[in-house]
């Protein structure tokens, strides 16, 4: 393909988009932030704010299978002193994940804790490098949920409900902000191993419009479903091809001027072919120096799948994703139930300084203040123990932090009973955890609805509050 | 208007339509008050009913002063000697949302007295424990308003009389005059009718859902008689392909999918048995009240009949948490999923709103969700329902009876064997159910209750099968077994064939297991019983319910059926009526076709919607009458184009004054590709196929995925309908183009415009390839002339000649293509090639048409219907 020929593609591409529409395809390009006019076939249209928002983003660390709050972030002496007793019988749980495992003796944890930074928040020796962040963590140690099963917890985690059918939290982002750089998705997921639990609903739109559901990050150069052109085709082909489709669309359109979804639909093909380079290049690394490769973590084997996940979404957030998502152990690696020691050690370790690289890098580039990071798994674990050394599922008591987007750091907020069965003080609900993320992003979750079979339908059900003590 | 999701949980408060509003001014001066006479009383009343003993929303328990000081999931409600601060008098007066009670504010007295109280120290005589009302005032009844008995949906249908219009000549028959009376009203006149081209794509895509041959618009364009509609609408209502196209509007319905959804995701292998029964069923113009009462309870109806079996598949489709730890839970999550769909589906009403209360909007008594409810209460799903009629059934029984009677003793052996390791077994896997559960389990099978039974059946998938437990057994016992196993083995030649099996809803027996009124929906938290029945509103009287004869069940459902089915029901008619409506005109005369309740929308010409339901009920509930009574109208035969004087008077074109151009659904999209190239299968029904996945849609290492597209090769080109759906991996394609989230039912589809569809219908690799082969096509008949070739390409894909202008943009770009590709031949590159050249036609000219098939198939007019 000669030099000369590709430009004057491009150009025949370009030059057709027709007074109107090459302004806004350009717009597009040029990485918009503003708030331009919301076409009313545009669903993705920037949208107002409720109020001013903390944070520009979020990047969601999803811990997925159940990470153990009492042996990372909530210290338990009392389960030295209590170590193979049985619960009392008034904290015992009438149901458990794993039949029988409440008939079991309390387990302490065999990590060292100690205390961290100014704050002195405490951490223990399986999280050395994020510990060194304390100070801009806020700790949430009371949060609970109601979903006792990986699918149920990870599904109300998402969306607020432990069935499926609900929109995920960043479906609703979309639905509440529209995009802030069409030429990429505005909620992107990314994962590690496997597919989580509950597949592709975990990202879904449930019953908002499939526009505002997630697009999940493949691995490689490729990262999004067809972002390719078929094998057999060059770019060059595939704008002569867009060339004429524009052509013809045009031509049919000439007597339906009034039907802006027909405009839609012209522009839909535009944005695509401006994603199939601007995903691509939101994924490139190569022109990522080793010293940032080394913070991530991407030169040792056990962190460079997440390590590289924590730099892509550093990469998104750049470039305006509103919404990024990345499991650590998806499809139920954290899923400790027969031995912590083993599979913690695993997951800790390829998450640790990826995650450490990433608060680092965020906030030497200045983009931690606005960008909203959360950390945590769908429910945390049992004190008592599972097979010996495992621990069960406990959706009544668990960790998850935030850190940046407008939250004060180094503060704990609430608490867990003596040996962390049941969250306590200041309890913090998902829809809770929801609200926060919503406020941090500039909506209120009672205003952002959708009707959905007569009701006025919102992301927090019926229910959540945002956590005040979150935000300085 | 609640959506299934939230009633299992316990913590939701329970506001629905958020109560907005901001704290009036407050009374003046505090009044003393006496927490015996003033607060108890108000704390009672107002407030237990919810953070009271059977539900303590929030987790808040106000029965006692602990309880109000501890607190719910937010912390303490009262802070003694402070009101300002404390939460409940903050949710009393709105300060904090929601306000509190949901859906009434106390009086500014009441708030002044609770106030008093709590600034005095919120003092709890005697350290009493208040007790919650006997009968809470959820389950009212008797107080419907004149007005919702007025409510249009709830009259009887009296079938309009055909309104006098001015322009006669239009109204080519009384749906034409209802439509004009209306467009008339508002100074509107309709649009001229469509042309003949735009006519016929229009009603094939509308009722086969694929674009019609040049040659059948040739045929049709030559056929100047006034009935060449009427024969092209005919023909089409008589092809296969109709029940294709119709029954998928149906699967939208009844939420089908060929999984169970949740981590398991299960395969209902023979779910795929009510696709089929759902297509033939309009493939024969099944009448409407039969396909009801087949639905419902066709196995108590229509014993005799395998199809009426199947039939009844519709109550089983819920998505199902097999995992569930609480066999009761699961039931009753079964449960409102059968409830809600049969409300919204037949009835065009949302009755989940009623699941935790009365309904906020719509006269549905929270009791009338379970009197609903009930008449499902024996039910469960029968996996392997034998499809076996007359005769043969009679055979089958003899014969199995005979092997049943021979091998009696030995099957008693091995259950003696295993027996022990089973209870044990069971025991273990069942030790975190409920108690309850568990006893239900391991009662023996003849002392179990009705709801013991339901108990088990929803247990069944958790419980150790023979197999598993032969595995366990050692030594001696193991031996043994497998010696009766062979011994048993010895008299397979006289058990007759297992026949095909259905997954239907069928009764447990002749009595039902008791139904409550479930206090916020909560499935351990029972008010009073309720009995089956109908909306109150609508038949306030019991049901008739007899067992009926010959089936060992309960008659509930036949009840229902009956009910639902019956002409003079207000709702069964118009509901569908309007959804026929809707499906043809993109929008129903009542746009939210399954939301008839004040909620929803009105309908738009109401007087329409009647006449359409009496004439549906005259016409035997006949569908394809409908379809043939509305395509025939000129009102469906108008023009899509658009009119500035009309627009300004009616935007959204809610009267009819123009037919409303849309997109296709992403089935329809797929199909047409694959028919005008010539290659879609006709076959018909089976089990879903596993079309091909675009690459890397699934994690390397996923063990979810479960999809074999290599299994299928060679039916990779069936129509969409036939495609598995697996509710935690939507078909790529179809999801980015709408298709509905299969978890409940959809009445309506998003017509969304995203990035997601031209990367899929541009980059996906089969769609090349059918372009390929389309190209080869139009190549082979139209030969070597450029123009010869660009006019079949438009008279296959899109049913007419090119303009002049088309053609010669399409020729320059093959000129012009045609460039590009010979420089990729000249350096060896591959390019995609139409499956068949004809001879002497150029490499990169063949090429660069097979990239000209693939742009109009991207085409605007190709993906919509105009």
């Amino acid at each position: 393909m000669t030099r000369q020929s590709q430009i004057s593609s491009r150009r025949r591409f370009l030059g057709q988009t027709g007074s109107g529409l090459a302004g806004v395809a350009l717009t597009h390009m040029l990485h918009e932030d503003g708030l331009l006019a919301a076409a009313a076939a545009d669903p993705l249209a920037p949208k107002q704010p409720h109020h001013a928002p903390r944070a520009k983003s979020i990047i969601w660390l999803f811990m997925e299978g159940g990470p153990s709050h009492v042996d990372l972030f909530d210290p338990k002496p009392k389960l030295k002193e209590l170590a193979g007793q049985p619960i009392p019988e008034s904290m015992r749980p009438k149901v458990t994940a794993m039949p029988g495992t409440s008939d079991n003796g309390l387990m302490p944890s065999k990590r060292e804790f100690k205390q961290f930074g100014q704050s002195g928040l405490w951490v223990s020796d399986w999280y050395p490098e994020i510990a060194q962040h304390v100070d801009e963590m806020a700790v949430i140690r009371s949060c609970w949920t109601d979903g006792i099963n990986h699918v149920g917890g990870v599904t109300e985690m998402n969306t607020g409900s432990i069935l499926g059918g609900r929109p995920s939290l960043g479906a609703w982002v979309n639905y509440g902000l529209g995009s802030a750089n069409r030429n990429l998705p505005s909620f992107v997921v990314m994962l590690d191993d496997r597919d989580p639990i509950g597949g592709a609903r975990e990202w879904g739109a449930g019953f908002l419009p499939a526009s505002y559901q997630g697009m999940q990050f493949r691995r490689g150069d490729t990262p999004l479903l067809h972002l390719k052109p078929p094998a057999g085709m060059t770019d060059e082909q595939q704008r002569s091809e867009l060339s004429l489709l524009k052509q013809l669309n045009q031509i049919w359109s000439k007597d339906k001027s009034e039907d802006s979804e027909l405009d839609a639909r012209i522009r839909s093909y535009e944005l695509a072919y401006n994603m199939q380079s601007a995903a691509p290049e939101a994924v490139d690394l190569s022109k990522e120096s080793d010293v940032t490769r080394r913070l991530y973590g991407m030169d040792e084997e056990e962190t460079r799948a997440f390590g590289t996940n924590c730099l892509l979404a550093r990469r998104m957030v750049e470039r305006g994703v509103r919404f990024v998502e990345l499991y650590c152990g998806s499809g139920s690696g954290w899923d400790a139930h027969v031995n912590v020691e083993e599979n913690h050690s695993k997951w800790c370790r390829a998450s640790d300084r990826p995650i450490a690289g990433l608060l680092t890098d965020l906030k030497a580039r200045g983009m931690l203040k606005d960008t909203l990071v959360v950390w945590g798994g769908e429910f945390g674990r049992t004190p008592f123990n599972e097979k010996g050394v495992g621990r069960d599922h406990n959706p009544w008591g668990f960790t998850i932090w935030m850190a940046g987007g407008g939250v004060k750091g180094g503060q704990n907020i609430g608490s867990t009973d003596d040996i962390g069965m049941y969250a306590q003080e200041q309890k913090a609900h998902v829809h809770d955890i929801h609200a926060s993320m919503l406020w941090a992003m500039g909506l209120d979750h009672l205003r952002v609805t959708h009707m959905h079979n007569g009701r006025a339908e919102r992301p927090t059900v019926v229910a959540g509050e945002v956590i005040k003590p979150l935000f300085s | 208007m609640l959506t299934r999701h939230w009633n299992a949980s316990r913590l939701g408060a329970i506001l629905c339509g958020a109560a907005l509003g901001c704290a009036a001014g407050l009374a003046q001066t505090a009044p003393k008050s006496t927490f015996t006479t003033d607060v108890a009383p108000l704390l009672t009343r107002k407030c237990l009913e919810c953070h009271g003993q059977v539900a303590s929303m929030s987790n808040l328990d106000l029965r006692t002063r602990e309880g109000a000081l501890k607190g719910g999931q937010h912390g303490a409600a009262i802070t003694p000697g402070d009101a300002a601060a404390s939460r409940l008098y903050r949710h009393l007066t709105g300060q904090q949302q929601p306000q509190m009670p949901l859906g009434g504010r106390l009086t500014d007295q009441e708030i002044a007295t609770v106030k008093a109280w709590i600034d005095g120290g919120a003092g709890w005589d005697n350290g009493v424990t208040l007790v919650a009302p006997a009968k809470p005032a959820a389950t009212s009844e008797n107080t419907f308003t004149d007005q919702q008995r007025r409510y249009w949906a709830f009259q009887k249908v009296v079938k309009s009389s055909v309104p006098p219009v001015k322009n006669r000549g239009w109204a080519h028959n009384p749906v034409d005059a209802f439509v004009l009376a209306k467009l008339e009203g508002k100074g509107l006149r309709p649009n001229p009718p469509a042309d003949k081209i735009t006519l016929i794509r229009r009603a094939y895509f509308d009722l086969i859902g694929l674009p019609p041959s040049p040659e059948e618009v040739q045929a049709f364009l030559a056929d100047r008689s006034p009935n060449a509609f009427t024969k092209v609408v005919d023909s089409l209502l008589a092809s296969p392909r109709y029940g294709e196209r119709w029954g998928r509007h149906w699967l939208d319905l009844a939420r089908y999918a060929d999984t169970a959804g949740f981590k398991g995701d299960e395969t209902r292998p023979n779910m795929w048995r009510y696709r089929d029964y759902v297509i033939q069923s309009f493939n024969d113009d099944k009448p409407y009240d039969r396909f009801i009462k087949e639905q419902i309870a066709g196995d108590e109806l229509y014993p005799d009949d395998s199809a009426s079996l199947i039939a009844t598949g519709l109550n089983r489709l819920w998505p199902d948490e097999s995992n569930l730890a609480n066999p009761m839970l699961r039931r009753q999550e079964i449960l409102n999923d059968i409830t809600d769909t049969v409300g919204s589906v037949f009835m065009g009403l949302t009755y989940g709103c009623a699941r935790c209360h009365d309904h906020k909007f719509d006269p549905i008594l929270h009791k009338d969700y379970y009197r609903l409810q009930a008449f499902f209460a024996a039910s469960f799903n029968e996996d392997r329902a034998r499809l076996l009629e007359g005769p043969k059934r009679d055979e089958f029984r003899r014969q199995y009876a005979a092997w049943d009677i021979t091998t009696r003793d030995i099957r008693a052996k091995m259950d003696a064997i295993l027996s022990p390791l089973r209870l044990e077994a069971t025991s273990k896997r069942l030790s975190n159910y409920p108690k309850e559960a568990q006893e239900a389990v391991l009662t023996p099978a003849e002392q179990r209750n009705p709801m013991q039974w339901q108990m088990y059946l929803r247990s069944r998938s958790r419980l150790p099968s023979a197999a598993a437990l032969e595995k366990t057994l050692k030594g001696e016992e193991k031996q043994r077994y497998a010696e009766l196993k062979q011994q048993l083995a010895n008299f397979d030649h006289i058990k007759p064939a297992e026949p095909p099996v259905a997954e239907a809803m069928v009764d447990n027996g002749h009595v039902a297991p008791p139904t409550f009124v479930l206090a916020k929906g909560v499935w351990d938290a029972p008010l009073a019983e309720v009995q089956p029945g109908f909306l109150t509103i609508l038949d306030p009287n019991p049901p008739s319910i007899v067992p009926p004869e010959g089936v060992n069940s309960t008659g509930r459902r036949s009840a229902l059926a009956k009910w639902l089915a019956n002409p003079a029901n207000p709702l069964t008619a118009r509901v569908m009526v309007n959804r026929i409506w809707q499906y043809h005109f993109g929008r129903g005369v009542t746009a939210s076709s399954s939301d008839f309740g004040v909620m929803g929308d009105r309908p738009t010409n109401p007087q329409l919607l009647d006449y359409l339901a009496a004439t549906f009920v005259e016409n035997g509930w006949s569908i394809k009458k409908m379809h043939r009574l509305i395509m025939l109208s000129n009102a469906y035969q108008q023009s899509s184009a658009y009119r500035e004087e009309a627009a300004q008077i009616d935007p959204d074109n809610k009267l009819g004054w123009r037919f409303d151009r849309r997109r296709l659904e992403g089935e329809v999209i797929r199909d047409s590709i694959l028919h005008v190239s010539g290659q879609l299968s006709s076959k018909m029904g089976g089990p879903g196929i596993f079309a091909p996945l675009p690459k890397g849609i699934s994690m390397p290492g996923s063990k979810y995925l479960n999809w074999d597209s290599a299994k299928d090769a060679t039916e990779a080109n069936r129509r969409s309908v036939y495609l598995f759906v697996k509710r935690n991996l939507p078909y790529p394609m179809f999801e980015t183009f709408d298709f509905p989230d299969t978890s409940e039912s959809c009445a309506r589809r998003y017509s969304t415009v995203n990035p997601a569809q031209p990367l899929a219908m541009m980059n996906d690799e089969m769609i090349l390839d059918w372009a390929r082969v389309l190209a080869g096509r139009i190549l082979n008949d139209a030969g070597l002339s450029p123009q010869q070739q660009v006019e079949r390409a438009y008279r296959l894909v899109l049913n007419r000649a090119p303009k002049v202008e088309e053609s010669n943009a399409v020729l320059a770009f093959l000129d012009w293509h045609s460039g590009i590709i010979s420089r990729r031949l000249e350096r060896n590159e591959k390019v995609a090639m139409p499956d068949r050249v004809p001879e002497g036609m150029p490499p990169a000219r063949s090429a660069a048409f097979v990239d000209f098939c693939h742009t109009l198939v991207n085409s605007n007019e190709f993906v919509y219907m105009n």
